[in-house]
């Protein structure tokens, strides 16, 4: 049965700053799209073999910016407003990195005015 | 007979487009509950809904994660609280546990639920946070002020009302998915109205009161004697121990002192 | 409509992953010839999952849904088409209005995809399509020898067998990666398309883009993607616009640029900013596009599938010809209409589904990404996107700046020495030219 939760939800504090082009923050641009989140992530990350990437395509890459660096050299992911459109794994070059799913049927990414 | 009563209701940011229509977390946990209940007593759970054909949307998705029987009250427009509970009772009046969503995905008055049981004269535990099964029973957990809990031990017949988080509706399976596009739902058209509730819908805030006009030569005395009386501000405290009937006739004068009703 | 009894042995007679336009399609004509067919669609609804770059053509639903735009839920139809060539400063903008455009049968429209797929699945399961929603296909079953026997599900008791499956699974098809239809994927063959898509009232987009009613416009960039090569778009719907960019996936790590940003960039170009001002977000989206045509097609059959749609690779990327939706209808047409003689003629091995690519073959589907096999490559070389733009501006500013006292230069000459300055070898130029002409003269 349909998920019907339908909210957005916050997003790590790295990027909630309005940033210069336009006077919207990250998260008010990824709020304007709707995701029915699944408690199971559909993407999973290794960052024990992101630490040493030294190109880290997926963090530039990302159009839901969801690959965020770490202090201590790893990466984070978060599954919750991933667009499902298979950028990371295409730019990837580490075997293993990303393990890359489409999320339970129902669920994940709702566009509406695509 | 499990009554699983499903709210659906349209997206309130798409109200015209029914692929962005559902029904709450709050339902889909009180079919879940249905549906372990049911399997648990050895009895059937009867799906329902009040609402155009768009509704059978859900029904269909409920017959599939294991309902036996799907009943759509056929309603377009917009019904009371009162008249739906009429409605559901006179469609299943030998319901032995009818289970209900706190709210709604509009989040209406969250009302129906209680009127139901009123309806069906059965017991009631609302806004329940978890449950229990106790034999043939329900043990139910309510919330209350001040982070108190109360446990409700409930026996059939009753309406319960759950909360959103309180059960994950379980996936439905590729076949029962697939034989529910087919299967046959019951549509019935509800009697008239019995009784129509010309419901006066305002916020809960206090009406103005007449006081009788304070003693004094001088503004700043008339301010005192209205303060120093507490005549304006105060709110009094009262422990009574009553009867049902008389504690609620205590409780209606009260408001009606205080101003909430008319 | 011939009627044919559910096979014993299969579920199904065709399972259509993805209710996409291929899929649709393909689900469309296999059910109206009365096999049985299951679609199945991973999102809440079909068209949920789905975005792209603006403008479908429908012509191709001719076939199939006679008087389609009596219907079909579209924003504009597509009256005015520009290609734009920018640089930062300069804008070269080639406009094209055509009136017959705006009557039936029409050329191309504005659509949001949520509705126009979501309407041509309503027509699959009118035709008897059993459309079945929020199940994601996982894998593919195979019986001993390895034919393809049915798809596996995200649901309990998931697995659906058939006698065809048609693979429409979209751009990042883990069905047709799973059948060993490609060989590699190759991140260099993908771009990123990222769009915004703005709230503008009607009447303002009608006075910005000079239309009226339902006409729409749809504007083709060239050179304004900051150092990643790619293109820029912007259309109109009703009454939103889009603005978007498509980005080559391998450019973006390398330049350092975020996609949102290069929007924001292209937005502020002076061309741009007039006709996107004061829009309102409503909706940031993304989706990966198959941009290399021939040169990364699949296999389009293996024993019991086919893969038809973004799929198969069957977008066109040609610069000023960009199209998939059309590619993905006709394809799952195609598929549809080989799944049901295989059926039919009880072979539904590579062999008796081989009328799939005889189709595929003679008709626009293969025979335009034939013609223009060498085109993607072109258009998003670094010499047409970085060094071409800025020298055509250049060579078109001092053609028709007024430079008095001084008599105005020859155009042979302004050309050469723009060349030059630009540092394009006149060698290069012409084996671009020579390749351009024959991918689209």
């Amino acid at each position: 049965m349909t998920d019907h939760t339908g909210h957005t939800r916050a997003h790590p504090a790295e990027i909630l700053a309005p940033n210069a082009w336009g006077g919207m923050s990250f998260q008010e641009r990824m709020a304007t799209a709707e995701f029915r989140i699944h408690h199971q992530p559909h993407i999973v990350v290794d960052g024990k073999v992101c630490a040493d990437c030294s190109t880290r395509e997926c963090v530039v890459a990302c159009p839901a910016n969801l690959f965020v660096p770490t202090s201590d050299g790893g990466i984070v992911f978060n599954h919750e407003q991933c667009f499902e459109c298979g950028t990371c794994y295409l730019v990837c070059n580490r075997e293993g990195a990303i393990s890359w799913h489409y999320p339970e049927g129902g669920h994940g990414v709702v566009f509406r005015r695509t | 007979m499990i009554l699983a009563c499903l709210k659906w209701v349209t997206h309130p940011g798409e109200p015209h487009d029914e692929r962005f229509a559902g029904i709450s977390p709050a339902d889909q946990s009180a079919l879940e509950f249905a549906l372990v209940q049911a399997a648990a007593l050895g009895l059937g759970v009867t799906a329902v809904t009040v609402g155009p054909a768009g509704a059978e949307k859900v029904l269909r998705d409920a017959l599939a994660c294991g309902a036996q029987r799907a009943v759509r009250i056929h309603s377009a427009g917009t019904l009371s609280s009162a008249e739906v509970a009429d409605a559901l009772a006179a469609a299943a009046p030998a319901a032995r546990w009818v289970w209900c969503g706190d709210y709604s995905l509009d989040r209406g008055t969250g009302s129906v639920p209680a009127y139901l049981a009123a309806a069906l004269d059965a017991q009631q535990a609302l806004g329940v946070i978890s449950v229990a099964w106790q034999g043939d029973g329900v043990v139910a957990t309510r919330r209350l002020d001040g982070g108190r809990r109360e446990l409700l031990s409930v026996a059939a017949p009753a309406v319960i009302s759950v909360e959103g988080a309180t059960a994950h509706l379980r996936r439905a399976g590729l076949g029962a998915l697939r034989a529910a596009a087919s299967a046959t739902i019951d549509v019935v058209h509800p009697a008239a109205p019995a009784h129509i509730d010309e419901a006066v819908v305002r916020a809960y805030r206090p009406r103005a009161r007449a006081l009788a006009a304070p003693l004094g030569e001088q503004p700043l005395d008339r301010l005192r004697a209205l303060a120093a009386t507490g005549a304006a501000t105060a709110t009094r405290v009262e422990t009574v121990t009553l009867a049902p009937p008389a504690a609620a006739a205590r409780i209606a004068a009260a408001l009606r002192e205080w101003g909430y009703l008319d | 409509m011939t009627a044919r009894s559910v096979p014993t042995d299969r579920d199904v007679d065709v399972v259509v992953v993805g209710g996409g336009p291929a899929g649709s399609c393909a689900a469309l004509v296999a059910a109206r010839a009365g096999l049985s067919v299951v679609l199945l669609e991973r999102g809440p609804f079909p068209g949920s999952k789905n975005m792209y770059g603006g403008v479908v053509y429908p012509r191709i639903l001719d076939e199939l849904i006679p008087e389609w735009w009596n219907d079909v839920p579209i924003q504009r139809w597509v009256t005015r088409r520009s290609t734009m060539l920018l640089t930062e400063t300069q804008a070269l903008t080639v406009d094209f209005r055509a009136g017959a455009w705006g009557a039936p049968p029409y050329n191309g429209a504005t659509a949001y995809r949520p509705d126009f797929d979501n309407w041509l699945a309503c027509h699959a399961q009118a035709a008897g399509a059993q459309l079945i929603t929020s199940t994601t296909a996982t894998g593919l079953l195979r019986d001993s020898a390895g034919t393809v026997i049915g798809v596996r599900t995200d649901r309990p008791d998931g697995d659906l067998t058939a006698h065809v499956v048609i693979a429409c699974d979209g751009v990042n098809s883990f069905l047709a990666k799973e059948a060993g239809l490609y060989e590699h994927t190759d991140a260099k063959h993908f771009t990123l398309g990222v769009k915004e898509t703005l709230a503008l009232p009607k009447h303002v987009i009608d006075e910005r883009f000079g239309v009226r009613g339902r006409e729409g416009v749809d504007i083709e960039i060239i050179g304004a993607t900051g150092g990643v090569n790619g293109g820029g778009f912007l259309y109109t719907n009703l009454d939103t616009i889009a603005i978007g960019v498509v980005l080559k996936l391998s450019k973006l790590g390398a330049q350092q640029q975020r996609p949102e940003q290069i929007i924001a960039t292209l937005k502020q170009h002076p061309a741009i900013a007039p006709l996107v001002q004061d829009g309102e977000l409503k909706e940031y989206s993304a989706h990966i596009i198959p941009e290399a045509g021939l040169t990364m097609m699949p296999k389009m059959t293996t024993d019991g599938m086919l893969v038809a749609g973004d799929a198969a690779a069957l977008c066109l990327a040609a610069g000023i010809w960009l199209e998939g939706v059309n590619f993905a209808m006709a394809s799952g047409m195609y598929a549809g209409q080989a799944a049901v003689e295989a059926v039919q003629a009880n072979d539904t091995s590579a062999v008796g589904l081989a009328g799939y690519q005889r189709r595929l073959s003679d008709t626009f589907v293969l025979k335009d990404h034939r013609k223009l096999r060498r085109a993607p490559a072109l258009v998003l070389s670094d010499r047409v996107q970085h060094l071409y733009p800025g020298m055509v501006a250049n060579v078109v500013e001092r053609m028709f700046r007024v430079d008095n006292p001084n008599p105005k230069p020859g155009v042979r000459r302004i050309f050469n020495q723009e060349r030059k300055r630009a540092g394009v070898r006149r060698r290069d130029l012409l084996r671009d030219g020579w390749t351009g002409f024959r991918s689209f003269g």
